[in-house]
């Protein structure tokens, strides 16, 4: 008897540790409007990808993507973190609804023509990952407000800009749910992990 | 007392393994020059061209397999440090990402950074000397300035 209560006990212990996977963390400040939990979300924007097609908080609309800020001149940390998204892109090939967005921070010289040259030459393809430009100031408005990440002009930089390698996860609501180092391959085999895992919430 | 031409014979091909003349010198050189390399390289040019040479898609050119090394190194040294622009045929495939040049190097760190690119992967060229990139260097500066 007491054999069996010790299995049924063991047994209650390992199904209710494979149940508690803990749920990705939702970034940002929240608020509690009329009892209901606000969480941070990311704001209303428009660019233009590398095929001159409006690209807007719609266009993720039931989607999941994966952010990143980065310049085509960039010789420092650009080279790898493109490597490093070129990954993910390869790893979410079957699935279509992660989608992956990286912003110019040097709107003035990635014109929509270079952006295009750029992603064809990297071999993929604009419905899956959009290159994006706009005007300046509401890309690094967007970058520091709402994905907190790190992008501005600094010309005592090498290459004129300082910015961060980080790889924003977004989920359907548009929350932002991971922060990877997009510079590390560790913690870009994270954030593959961790899209999966919103993928099956979403479920 | 059968042994002892046997052990002769094995000191002779021992001997005559590493090569005749100064050659242990040279080769503590080039031992220096490799690892010297394989740092620069890795602060200035892994970035793109990544750690396995391999490049990036049709953005930068791989160097692991490369007939354009193969076939320029005298551009190859002077591009290090001046750097290249336009379009660039590697593999049959064309290439045309500017690449910048690191004009604060030294003929010694070019010269460091040749001789590793160049016995790494599948390249075995041996040791590109530091006189051989300054006279190579001249060259190409001078080409440049007219």
């Amino acid at each position: 008897m007491r054999r069996l209560v010790l299995f049924i006990a063991v047994v209650g212990l390992i199904s209710s540790c494979t149940k508690t996977e803990k749920p990705l963390p939702i970034f940002g400040q929240r608020e509690v409007v009329n009892g209901d939990t606000v969480y941070h979300k990311i704001a209303k924007f428009q660019f233009v990808d590398q095929d001159s097609a409006i690209v807007t908080n719609d266009t993720f609309k039931d989607q999941i993507y994966v952010a990143d800020f980065f310049f085509t001149t960039c010789r420092t940390i650009c080279p790898i973190m493109k490597t490093q998204m070129l990954r993910v892109y390869e790893a979410t090939a079957n699935m279509p609804d992660v989608k992956l967005l990286s912003h110019t921070i040097d709107p003035k010289y990635d014109t929509v023509a270079l952006l295009h040259e750029f992603a064809k030459r990297l071999g993929v393809s604009s419905d899956r990952w959009h290159f994006v430009t706009g005007a300046q100031d509401s890309i690094y408005k967007i970058a520091q407000t709402s994905y907190f990440a790190t992008a501005m002009e600094d010309k005592s930089e090498p290459d004129g800009f300082i910015h961060s390698g980080a790889f924003l996860l977004i989920d359907k609501d548009q929350r932002i749910r991971g922060k990877y180092d997009g510079t590390k391959e560790d913690d870009v085999n994270r954030l593959l992990e961790d899209i999966n895992r919103l993928r099956k919430v979403h479920e | 007392m059968n042994r002892l031409p046997f052990l002769f014979i094995i000191i002779i091909i021992e001997l005559s393994g590493c090569n005749p003349g100064n050659t242990s010198n040279k080769s503590v050189k080039y031992q220096q020059y490799f690892v010297e390399g394989e740092q620069l390289y890795t602060t200035h040019c892994s970035n793109c061209h990544q750690k396995s040479g391999k490049g990036l898609g049709l953005l930068y050119p791989p160097l692991d397999q490369s007939d354009y090394m193969d076939q320029h190194l005298s551009e190859v040294i002077c591009l290090i440090k001046n750097g290249k622009s336009g379009e660039l045929i590697v593999n049959g495939k064309s290439y045309n990402q500017p690449m910048p040049g690191i004009p604060t190097l030294t003929d010694l760190e070019i010269a460091e950074i040749a001789t590793f690119i160049y016995n790494s992967w599948t390249h075995e060229q041996g040791i590109i000397d530091v006189k051989e990139v300054t006279k190579i260097l001249k060259e190409c500066d001078e080409s440049s300035q007219r």
